[in-house]
């Protein structure tokens, strides 16, 4: 007899199906740019399996076939990755108390996407192990749908031509990632004094500019979001 | 070509920072509440990063149409990102950047 399946890891697997058409575009870039870099098939599968963060890997790729210095490409990966903090102080209650394998577990997989289909169901969800089940259920979608779809970027990045320009998807995706991000006025300005900043300082070596840019930008917003006294 | 030791040695490092960050308030349990001034200060990082990374990657491009100086890709991002804003659709804005990019060389050349 097959074990029971928790109704709710199912019910999370559900969930999360209507955000993968957002995923799958993603992770086939990905797998694309891995091609086109030539990194290998093992490669490309382990750090999407150990890594598990799409735009910091994709940051982390175009940097290295740059030869970046590894502090300007793990910072700029840090960087990007910061906005987990926030994801693991809100999920911190729900795993309050389990057991120390399946806190690790859920901080491995927290992505934007699990998160994001967590907070639409919270209220349908009784209690934290309800709440566990669920999350494992969109983990469980998010993993299949992404590492499926970028084996195949990869396996099709491999046999399309450099005329194809599939590179041009890199600064395309970045721009649709920050996209809903920008909730006001405030965070175009943000976004737009990063253009421009990044276009000047491109000129430093190493890709420094890159994290001096990302910083100078992060200060305007503290700047800009400031309260009056 | 990326160098085997340089590749592991950047994804090692970020796969252990990752996941300290993803880990962080998991793993100990802490009762901290991030204040909402913190939460807008990180809710700016995507805004400040991703065009820095996306921006120069086109505007230093040399293209092949004349007519645009050579810089076809850049002016197809701008264009891109309105699509990318009324549509929210990812698949719809790569689809809208490669093409135009491709007809653009099409019809230039």
């Amino acid at each position: 007899m097959l074990p029971r399946v928790p109704k709710n890891l199912t019910f999370g697997f559900k969930a999360t199906l209507p955000i993968t058409p957002g995923v799958i575009p993603f992770a086939a870039v990905m797998g694309t740019v891995c091609a086109d870099a030539h990194l290998s098939f093992f490669q490309s599968v382990a750090m999407n399996v150990i890594l598990y963060a799409g735009a910091s890997q994709l940051a982390a790729v175009d940097l290295m076939t740059k030869h970046s210095p590894v502090s300007v490409v793990v910072a700029t990966g840090l960087i990007i990755n910061l906005r987990f903090l926030l994801y693991s102080a809100a999920f911190s209650p729900v795993v309050q108390h389990a057991r120390t394998h399946v806190k690790l577990a859920s901080a491995f997989f927290l992505t934007d996407q699990n998160y994001a289909v967590m907070c639409a169901h919270e209220n349908r969800l009784r209690n934290n192990r309800e709440m566990i089940e669920f999350y494992f259920g969109s983990v469980l979608c998010i993993t299949v749908v992404w590492q499926s779809s970028m084996i195949a970027g990869y396996i099709f990045g491999n046999f399309a031509p450099a005329s194809w320009s599939l590179d041009y998807a890199v600064p395309l995706s970045f721009i649709t990632l920050m996209i809903p991000t920008l909730k006001n006025a405030k965070y175009v300005a943000v976004a737009l004094f990063s253009s421009v900043v990044a276009i000047l300082l491109k000129p430093i070596p190493y890709n420094l500019g890159l994290i001096v840019t990302a910083l100078l930008a992060i200060a305007l917003g503290v700047l800009l979001s400031r309260k009056k006294q | 070509m990326i160098a085997n030791g340089y590749f592991w040695t950047n994804i090692i490092l970020l796969t252990i920072g990752t996941f300290i960050i993803r880990a962080s308030f998991i793993a100990t349990s802490a009762k901290v509440q991030i204040s909402e001034r913190h939460r807008e200060i990180f809710s700016f990082i995507p805004a400040a990063i991703l065009p820095a990374l996306a921006v120069p990657l086109v505007f230093y491009h040399q293209g092949q149409v004349q007519a645009l100086l050579g810089k076809e890709r850049f002016f197809i991002l701008i264009l891109a990102t309105v699509v990318a804003f009324y549509s929210k659709k990812m698949t719809f804005t790569l689809i809208f950047g490669l093409s135009s990019l491709y007809l653009l060389i099409k019809v230039f050349q």
